[in-house]
Order: structure tokens, then sequence, then C-alpha cells
């Protein structure tokens, strides 16, 4: 099990997956902090958009 | 004679380092005076056109790009090409050759099984389901984009909460955890305090105060602005607040931000309360007041930093504040050989510093103008447009979608100072630079190079004051910074409430 209570995050410190900004993923790198950066693009469609397609067809509320 | 050219790319998505990247590219080619690529969000579109290019017949939406340039005619089109291209290749990035990026959240937790953060600045769009996400896969969330909706916020932080995980932020930009600076953090040395602040330069502020005072740092939790408003509870600032009483290694806590909600600001005050720790809360203006030891109610930043240095130290912080006190009144003897007649502009990268800012000047010059005003009347029209004393917060969400963050790049904000400077009813430019991971590598060079310009016309009819808010670790390195911007002409302050009361005095 991954999770882990913020009193553990703060005594083991963090380790980054970094989504975005590649300037942080190197400040981190910098610190010696084990991080990862990911090749983040933007979803084909949006969420907004396939939740209001899932509407039209019948799907339910969400 | 200089033409102008805006293309529009669309359903085109690029983060804003690299729209930064391409844009100076750009800018270096001969015959072209200005390029900027921006998304096409409405306040992108106010801006160009304050910039003086024709937007009326711009058919954008804020999924598009917009690559404008202005310059020789001959070279508009091959600019905008070149644009394109590099846009397809982005110049200037650091990545190492060979190194794999995975492209799906699965793919980065199987190179890092151990990763226990997430840490997220993507368009606020999109951040908030990519949080979700994080969440679902237990890890803890830095989420430092902004334009995320309040309701998102709030099912995002329940969430958390259930699990046990903290979300910092939306719109949290700075965080420390065992001494590691997240975000826009300064390289302070580690030590028994303990932060949790709902405002990031905020934090950022005491942090290096607390440093200039040899006191460190060890964990600095922020939690975006939002999360002491009624609506989300102080779902973070509680949980972070309830980690650092447990953790054996915090002595003094200090909180910070803008005054919280009244039933928020009581629960978090009953945690301190019960956790029997020597506090300093900065609760910054706030109505608050009288000490009830070994809490500490302060209303500034630097006051906030004396105070929580005293209680670290074992020193008497009472006396630590009066003898901060007494320091600002010897400003007006600084002041004295530097009075100037007009208006104060104050250009801020810092949103907490901006605030602070306005306040001071407020209790000693009167009502500031603002896009992010102390008071719904004093919010400017146009925030490109001063009037009175101003100060203005480029770190709004208006300057920031589809754009970089002032921290990041202060090209915008110079351009402002050039104008105010035109000014004649000016009297004091105030501004700041922000240092730290993650912030532009020189912001002083940026801000000083447009000092000198506007000196050569204005010459000294202007006083120009600044605070450096950073320290001498910090990859700009703050006494460098410094000597940059008094080499302009700047007469440079050791903390953001010293800055803003000189150049009360230098006016008032």
């Amino acid at each position: 099990m991954r999770e882990m209570t913020v009193s553990e995050l703060l005594k083991n410190g963090p380790k980054v997956i970094n989504i975005g900004v590649e300037q942080f993923y190197e400040d981190l790198k910098s610190q010696d902090v084990p991080v990862v950066q990911l090749d983040w693009r933007p979803p084909a469609v949006n969420s907004e958009l396939l939740s209001k397609l899932h509407r039209l067809r019948g799907g339910g509320k969400s | 004679m200089l033409l102008q050219r805006i293309h529009v790319e669309k359903g085109a998505y690029y983060d804003s380092v690299t729209l930064m990247l391409v844009a100076r590219e750009l800018q270096s080619m001969e015959g072209i005076e200005e390029a900027s690529l921006n998304m096409a969000t409405e306040a992108n579109l106010k801006i160009l056109a304050a910039a003086g290019f024709g937007v009326s017949d711009i058919q954008a939406g804020q999924s598009d790009l917009l690559i404008a340039v202005r310059g020789d005619g001959s070279v508009l089109e091959a600019a905008i090409e070149k644009a394109r291209e590099l846009l397809k290749n982005p110049p200037g990035r650091k990545s190492t050759p060979g190194e794999y990026r995975p492209k799906s959240l699965d793919g980065a937790l199987s190179m890092l099984p151990e990763a226990n953060m997430a840490l997220i600045s993507i368009a606020g769009r999109y951040a908030g389901d990519e949080a979700d996400k994080c969440l679902d896969a237990g890890l803890h969330v830095m989420l430092y984009s902004d334009n995320v909706p309040i309701e998102k916020e709030i099912s995002l932080k329940n969430k958390a909460k259930e699990k046990g995980l903290l979300v910092m932020g939306p719109d949290c930009g700075t965080a420390v955890i065992r001494g590691v600076g997240l975000g826009f953090a300064n390289a302070c040395p580690t030590g028994p305090v303990g932060l949790v602040a709902a405002a990031g330069t905020g934090l950022q502020e005491v942090h290096v105060q607390l440093a200039r005072r040899g006191v460190g740092v060890l964990h600095a939790i922020g939690t975006g602005g939002r999360d002491v408003k009624e609506e989300v509870g102080g779902i973070t600032f509680s949980m972070g607040l309830e980690a650092l009483l447990c953790d054996e290694e915090i002595q003094v806590v200090v909180l910070i931000g803008k005054p919280p909600a009244p039933s928020v600001e009581e629960r978090i005050l009953r945690i301190l309360e019960g956790g029997k720790k020597p506090a300093a809360v900065g609760f910054i203006g706030g109505k608050a007041s009288g000490d009830k030891p070994p809490l500490y109610l302060c209303r500034e930043l630097e006051e906030t930093a004396a105070v929580a240095a005293a209680l670290a130290n074992g020193k008497d912080p009472s006396s630590a504040r009066e003898e901060l006190f007494k320091s600002y009144e010897r400003l007006k003897e600084k002041a004295a050989p530097m009075k100037r007649k007009g208006f104060i502009r104050g250009l801020y990268s810092g949103g907490t510093l901006c605030y602070e800012a306005q306040l001071i000047a407020t209790g000693l010059i009167g009502s500031v103008y603002s896009n992010a005003p102390l008071a719904s009347e004093m919010k400017l029209a146009d925030s490109l447009k001063s009037r009175g004393h101003t100060m203005v917060d480029y770190g709004e969400d208006e300057f920031t979608q589809g754009r970089l963050h002032p921290m990041m790049d202060s090209t915008f904000r110079a351009e402002r100072l050039l104008s105010e400077s035109q000014d004649p009813d000016v009297g004091v430019i105030l501004f700041d630079c922000v240092l730290g991971y993650g912030c532009h590598p020189n912001p002083a060079g940026q801000m000083a190079e447009a000092v000198e310009k506007a000196r050569k016309k204005a010459g000294g009819r202007i006083a120009y004051v600044a605070y450096v808010c950073g320290v001498d670790a910090d990859p700009q390195g703050a006494t460098e910074q410094r000597k940059i911007l008094e080499e302009a002409g700047v007469t440079v302050c050791d903390s953001n409430a010293e800055a803003a009361r000189l150049a009360c005095y230098i006016v008032g």
C-alpha cells in the first residue's frame, strides 16, 4: 500500500512525480530528491465534454 | 515602418515555459521588435491590445495559441513559421539525452515505486483531474496550478482527508518538506520551526526573515489561499497543523495567511491551543490582537518571523517585536533626503507581499488601488491602468492564464515599470524580486534594466524602492541580486514591510 500519513511524509521526506513545469523537476534533482518527470499532454477530449456525451447517450446523471 | 501580425494556432496547448522560450528565440531575430506567444485568454487579448496589437477581429478561445510579432514587415511571416517549427521541438530544454519520460502516472510510479507526492503545475482546467488520479494512487499532492474551481478543491480535499493525504493547493506555489524546497522555495537552513501557510510569498518572506535571524525551518506546509475560506473549511491547514504539533522535531509553530473565515480561525486556534507548542500566528491584517503566551498574534510578516525567531532562541518575543517596530521608525530619517512628490506605484510578483504592502501603505498614506485590493471599492477598473496610489499583483489569475508567473519572468512587469515612470504623477516605484528555486535566474537584472532605461527619461524625479526576498544560498544569490539593483540606483530594503514603509515615508 503506497498511502502514507502526513506524519510519515514529514518523517521520510518527499519522493516526487512532477507533472508540469520542468524547472521544478530540475530543482528537486539539484536537491538530491528522488523525482520523475511525467511527459504530460492534455487529454484529447476533456472530461467535462465526455460526461456530457455520456449523459446524451442516456448513461445516467454523472 | 513597423508592422504587426497575430497568428492563431487553433487547439494548440503548450506550457508557459515553452511559450516563453520560443518568444525569446523570436525576439533575437533580426528585424523583430517584439514577439509574444500566449494562450488566447480574455486577459491575454487585453494585454496584447494594451501593447498596441489589433485584436478586435481575432477569433480565438482559451485553447488556442496566439503568436504575436511586431517588426520589419519582411520578416514577420518567417518569424511565425520559425515559432511553429520551434514549438515542435522547444529550445532550451535541459532534459538529459536518453532520459526516459513516462507518459502516464502508472509509468511514472513504476519508475519511482517509492513516490509519495505529486507536484502538479499544468493548466488549471486539467490540474484537478490529474490531482484526483494522484490521490487514487495514494500520493500526497502539491497543486501549484491556479484556475482550479473551488468545488473541485473541496472534493479533492475531502477525498484526501479520508485517505489521510494532504492536498497543498490549488494555487500553492511554495512548500518545504524535510528541508526540501518544492515549487518556489528558498534555500534556507533547516531548524526547529514548522510553518503552515495559506499564502505563498507570505511563507517565503517568513522563511527568509527567519533565516536572516539564524533560525531554520524543517517543514513549511502550503495550503493555497482559499483553504481558509468558509467553503473549504481549512481542511489542509488543520491537517498540516496537527501533523506539526505531533512532530517531535518541531519546537515552534508558525501560521501564516490572510485572516481566515471566523469559523476556520476559531478551529485552527483551538487545535493550536491544544498542542501547547509556542507559536507565532501571522494572520496578516487580522483583527485579533493581544498575546496569549505561548501564542503570539502578529499582523505583519517580518513581525511574525521576529517573534518566532525569539521563541526558537528562548528570547522574549515582545521585546523582539518592539525592537523591530523601533527600527521601522528610523526609516523616516532614511527617507528624509529621498523625499518625492506624487503617488506610489507598486509592482509585485508576490501576492502576499502586495497585500502586506497595501495594508502598511493604507495605514500610513491612505487607500491604495489594486487589482487585488483590501476593499472592493479600491479595485482597479482596468488592472493595466493605475490611479492614485496603486499596487498591482502580477501573480493574480488574470495575468497567469497561459502566461508565466511573474516570479519566473518579469518581462511584462518591467514594461509596466517603464510606462509608470513616464507618468508625471508618480513619485515612487516600489517592487519585489522573489528568489529561490523555480524563480527566474536573474529577476533583479530584468527589473534593473528597466529602471536604468526609465531613469534616462525621468531623471531623478522618481525614487525606486525594492525588496529582494531571498538568501545567499538561493540559485540567484541575494547579495548579488541586491547589488544589481543598487547599481541601477534602486534603494533595496531588508524586508517587504520595510520597503513599503520607506516608500510611504518618501512621498508622505
